[in-house]
């Protein structure tokens, strides 16, 4: 169970005070809570990578937390900002395909809430962009194969993924 | 990529928190601070070297020129605010306001342009409508304002890395631009809504060109 978004704030005030106890539990919550959070959007290999390089970014960034504000929206859109990132330096074919069972593990009312706003993102995509990035940047097909499996042109498909990850990183706070 | 065990991130987790220092925690009033500090810097510099315009304390002023610097420096306001707010991100941010201000100031050009059509204001020498100099000490009057939101998003962590470009231009020139205008002595239609308006679509542009590679992280 992770902690709820009361608990994460104040542990967050504490850690921003210095307290190593509190920063502990929060970064050891927070992993747990990213975790779920890229399950679904990241494949399995790469999970711990990208869970890892948000939780660096939350200590090199953690003056910028107003203690006046939730802190899960915070969280969510340093998330978001790395997970772009990451989809961004993805560009080689990989074996690896995201299986339904990887992202079916937990089903706490939370872990969908989590998805749904990791997905919120998609929606604001246009369904040729979203399907290619999709394809190729999560599930790791080629270019070739996501343009067989989509019926777009490659240099299309290359196109669309260009397009849809400028206007993903656009939209990252702005995604509700 | 490497594979990663649960071990990597204790690791990770036990190395962070073990270098774990104090940090000053994130205040809206510290950037506001900021930007008050470079605005009133920049205006010390225009009322030095240019001095403010006598006759803006003496009634000689048109209406016009009090409604064109109340504007940017409403538009500045409005997008100082947002670059401050973008330095801490939250899923939800939507900074519609200067975009707002900027339609609003955007009404200036129209205005002047409407009125040169209309046989309004025609009488001015290209030199009176396109102010060069006004332009270029605009630029520079925001230069200072512009570094203060600079240096303010790269100590937070901006997401919107474009928007935040675009917005720290328009707070630059908007501001550059009302704190010059105090020492700029053409007040009319056609030069205020021009070269008071170009610094600022400038400003925009730069922001937008420079901004998001000096803040990424």
């Amino acid at each position: 169970m992770i902690a709820d978004e009361a608990t994460l704030a104040r542990l967050m005030v504490a850690s921003q005070k210095g307290d190593k106890t509190a920063y502990n539990v929060l970064l050891a919550e927070a992993g747990l809570w990213l975790e779920r959070y890229f399950r679904r959007r990241v494949p399995p290999h790469q999970l711990d990578d990208l869970v890892q390089d948000v939780l660096l970014a939350i200590h090199n960034k953690r003056s910028s937390y107003d203690a006046a504000r939730p802190f899960l929206p915070w969280l969510s859109a340093i998330a978001r900002y790395r997970w772009v990132d990451h989809l961004r330096k993805v560009y080689k074919h990989e074996a690896d395909l995201l299986e339904d069972g990887d992202a079916s593990v937990d089903s706490d009312e939370d872990v969908v809430e989590a998805r749904v706003s990791l997905e919120r993102l998609f929606v604001n995509l246009p369904e040729s962009q979203a399907e290619v990035i999709e394809l190729v940047k999560i599930e790791g097909h080629s270019i070739r194969e996501a343009a067989q499996k989509t019926g777009q042109s490659e240099s299309l498909v290359k196109v669309n993924i260009h397009r849809g990850l400028k206007k993903l990183s656009a939209i990252i706070e702005k995604a509700e | 990529m490497t594979m990663n065990t649960p071990s990597t991130r204790e690791n990770l987790i036990a190395s962070l928190t073990e270098g774990l220092e104090p940090v000053r925690q994130f205040k809206t009033r510290d950037g506001a601070l900021w930007v008050a500090a470079a605005v009133a810097a920049s205006g010390l510099g225009v009322f030095l070297i240019h001095g403010f315009w006598q006759g803006m304390f003496e009634g000689e002023a048109a209406p016009f020129f009090w409604v064109t610097n109340g504007l940017l420096l409403l538009l500045g306001l409005a997008a100082a605010s947002a670059v401050i707010a973008m330095a801490s991100p939250n899923v939800g941010n939507r900074h519609d306001a200067p975009r707002w201000a900027a339609a609003m100031v955007g009404v200036l050009p129209l205005a002047a342009l409407i009125s040169a059509f209309s046989g309004g204001d025609v009488s001015h020498s290209t030199e009176h409508v396109l102010g060069l100099h006004c332009v270029k000490s605009s630029l520079i009057a925001a230069t200072l304002t512009g570094g203060a939101l600079i240096l303010w998003l790269r100590r937070g962590a901006p997401v919107s890395l474009n928007l935040a470009g675009w917005f720290t231009g328009l707070a630059a020139g908007g501001l550059g631009t009302a704190v010059f205008g105090l020492s700029c002595p053409l007040d009319t239609v056609m030069h205020l809504g021009v070269s008071h308006i170009l610094p600022v679509a400038i400003s925009a542009v730069i922001g937008r060109a420079i901004v998001p590679a000096l803040v990424r992280w």
